[in-house]
């Protein structure tokens, strides 16, 4: 091989990258590692204190006593409740909307474009939309909802509609999970596509083999569509698992009208110790490591899963 | 799909309208507000249908607050962030694709292992390093990093496209003379055209929409991008909701287009080859 000059090589390509690499990820993560076993408010570096596993401790609910932080763990069990039901629900409307699409009619590009709208909008439109709508005394919701009432309240025996009280949305501590999580299934255009543009790599000529076997609808769409499409579930499910565990901008707008302890998601906890006073940065390492346990044992037994599920067109 | 019959067809159509005007609600009714008065925003009962018109309001929504200078603030990133991230994960991805290279192995692993981290464990040496820089209060925190590789994810789409295409493209554009700075760019970027719509358009996507990182970094509201600047239509002496939802509709305009856009050229794209 003719000898290339250092310009020509890899790394001078890959540099960038590699600078980035090391300064933005591994030595990050060798600080965030240290920081989180000490004691630290970010004003000095001789404030600095080590306090060993505390930290930890106070984020393991079964190590007893007051060491522990409940408000870290509600958020905790916020998020894992609410990963878990948003992103299942919001993958079923996925798949259900990607289904229904794929097929050659006409109008089919004008419903695509509808339901991947929301997915465009920043998620500050999003929330104050969805507050908006959600609103127990201007939004549109509960004005239908009175309205459905006070007509069933006209029939004999069911007048207790006329005096029920409508939920109170985002605004209360019990609605706005359920809420969100609504919210959630509504943004499923981006998982949609995935599974639009996966539907549309299989073969006819397997549906056309499958009929010719006598398969029915069912079979056809167990036997044929799915293994098919298993590649694009894993791949959303977990991608959407990563990112609803890290849910933080809704969190944040409608923490900060509401202080609904309903609402306090594990990111949003994790902010306020570490940027607001008295600033807790030690403690916040330690809260984003746990994170990183709890996604990475969600997401390692999927993958494990996954990789005997799933089925790839090509062995590799 | 097979066995469509007309009765099946028309029943998908209905369901798809039936699903379409459900999820079209949100939309019609931030339509309606932002075409109303603060007065009559607030009226109760509410309703839909609005009886004074007041396009005027979208007007407005730039009289306010700077809302022209939000919109130029957020293009003025996203722009800078998404050129470097196409720039840099594609040359990452063509050296980890195929150039000899010591320690191939190791940095391709410290890739995918940084494709699982999540961002929060980086969150806070990040804002203790931009904050020693003094980069805190500009927009440096929110582009520089996009010019270093511009994500982990962006590389490896690079990476996977480019490892696909056969390597004797490569010798005879060197048979010719062509330098490697030559070949990737003019040859190998213009074959990876839909990876590079792709990922453009998704990143561009991320940094419109992003506010974690610009409301760490960011103060003076003059720097703010769209996605901070909605939310002081809320927060300054009550709630302009009328001018909030109009704004909020402005702001989802650029993205509509840019999808768009993509869209067509990812097609092309992927049709021309």
């Amino acid at each position: 091989m003719v000898k290339r000059s250092w310009r020509e090589s890899g790394v001078a390509f890959a540099l960038p990258w590699m600078v980035g690499m090391v300064t933005l990820t591994l030595v990050p993560m060798a600080v965030s590692l240290t920081l989180s076993f000490a004691r630290w408010d970010g004003l000095g570096f001789d404030s600095i204190g080590w306090v060993g596993s505390a930290h930890y401790e106070r984020l393991w609910p079964w190590s007893g006593g007051e060491s522990v932080d409940p408000r870290a763990v509600r958020a905790l069990t916020n998020t894992v409740a609410y990963s878990l039901f948003a992103v299942s629900l919001n993958l079923m409307a996925a798949m259900v909307l990607a289904l229904l699409l794929n097929r050659r009619l006409r109008g089919m590009v004008v419903f695509r474009t509808v339901f991947f709208l929301p997915y465009l909008l920043s998620s500050v439109a999003t929330v104050m939309m969805w507050s908006w709508l959600f609103n127990p005394r201007f939004g549109l919701v509960n004005r239908g909802l009175r309205v459905v009432c006070d007509f069933l309240a006209m029939w004999p025996g069911l007048d207790g509609f006329a005096t029920i009280e409508l939920p109170g949305w985002l605004y209360s501590e019990a609605g706005c999970m359920p809420t969100l999580v609504l919210m959630h299934v509504w943004l499923c255009g981006g998982p949609m596509l995935v599974f639009l543009a996966a539907l549309q790599r299989v073969p006819m000529s397997l549906y056309e083999a499958a009929a010719l076997d006598g398969a029915g609808r069912w079979r056809r769409f167990w036997h044929v569509t799915m293994p098919q499409l298993s590649p694009a579930v894993l791949f959303n499910l977990v991608i959407g698992l990563i990112f609803a565990m890290q849910t933080f901008d809704r969190a944040y707008l409608l923490y900060n009208r509401s202080q609904n302890d309903g609402l306090l998601f594990y990111m949003l906890y994790l902010y306020r110790i570490a940027f607001e006073t008295p600033f807790r940065i030690g403690f916040a390492s330690a809260m984003a490591w746990v994170l990183f346990v709890v996604i990475a044992v969600m997401v390692v037994p999927v993958l494990i899963v996954g990789r005997r599920v799933v089925f790839y067109a090509v062995r590799r | 799909m097979i066995g469509c019959g007309r009765r099946h067809t028309r029943a998908v159509y209905l369901l798809l309208t039936v699903i379409a005007i459900i999820a079209l609600i949100p939309f019609v009714w931030s339509v309606s507000t932002s075409l109303k008065s603060l007065e009559d925003a607030y009226a109760f009962p509410p309703s839909l249908t609005v009886d004074d018109v007041r396009w005027s309001n979208y007007g407005d929504v730039f009289e306010k607050l700077p809302f022209g200078r939000f919109l130029l603030n957020s293009a003025v990133i996203a722009l800078a962030a998404v050129t470097g991230a196409v720039v840099t994960s594609s040359m990452a991805g063509y050296a980890l694709a195929r150039l000899p290279m010591r320690g191939k192995r190791v940095w391709f692993v410290l890739l995918v292992a940084s494709l699982m981290l999540p961002s929060q464990v980086l969150l806070i040496p990040h804002f203790l390093m931009y904050e020693s820089l003094g980069w805190v209060g500009t927009y440096k925190p929110l582009i520089v990093p996009a010019w270093l590789g511009g994500g982990a994810f962006n590389v490896f789409l690079f990476r996977q496209y480019f490892r696909s295409i056969a390597m004797d493209v490569e010798e005879a554009a060197v048979l010719d003379g062509a330098t490697r700075w030559q070949f990737y760019r003019f040859v190998l970027m213009p074959m990876a055209k839909p990876v590079v719509v792709a990922v453009a358009v998704l990143s561009l996507l991320y940094h419109w929409q992003a506010f974690l990182n610009p409301l760490l970094y960011l103060s003076d509201f003059r720097k703010y991008p769209v996605s901070l600047g909605l939310r002081m239509y809320q927060t300054m002496a009550g709630t302009w909701v009328n001018l909030l939802m109009a704004a909020s509709l402005i702001a989802v305009v650029p993205m509509v287009i840019v999808f768009f856009v993509g869209f067509r050229v990812f097609d092309a794209g992927r049709r021309g080859d």
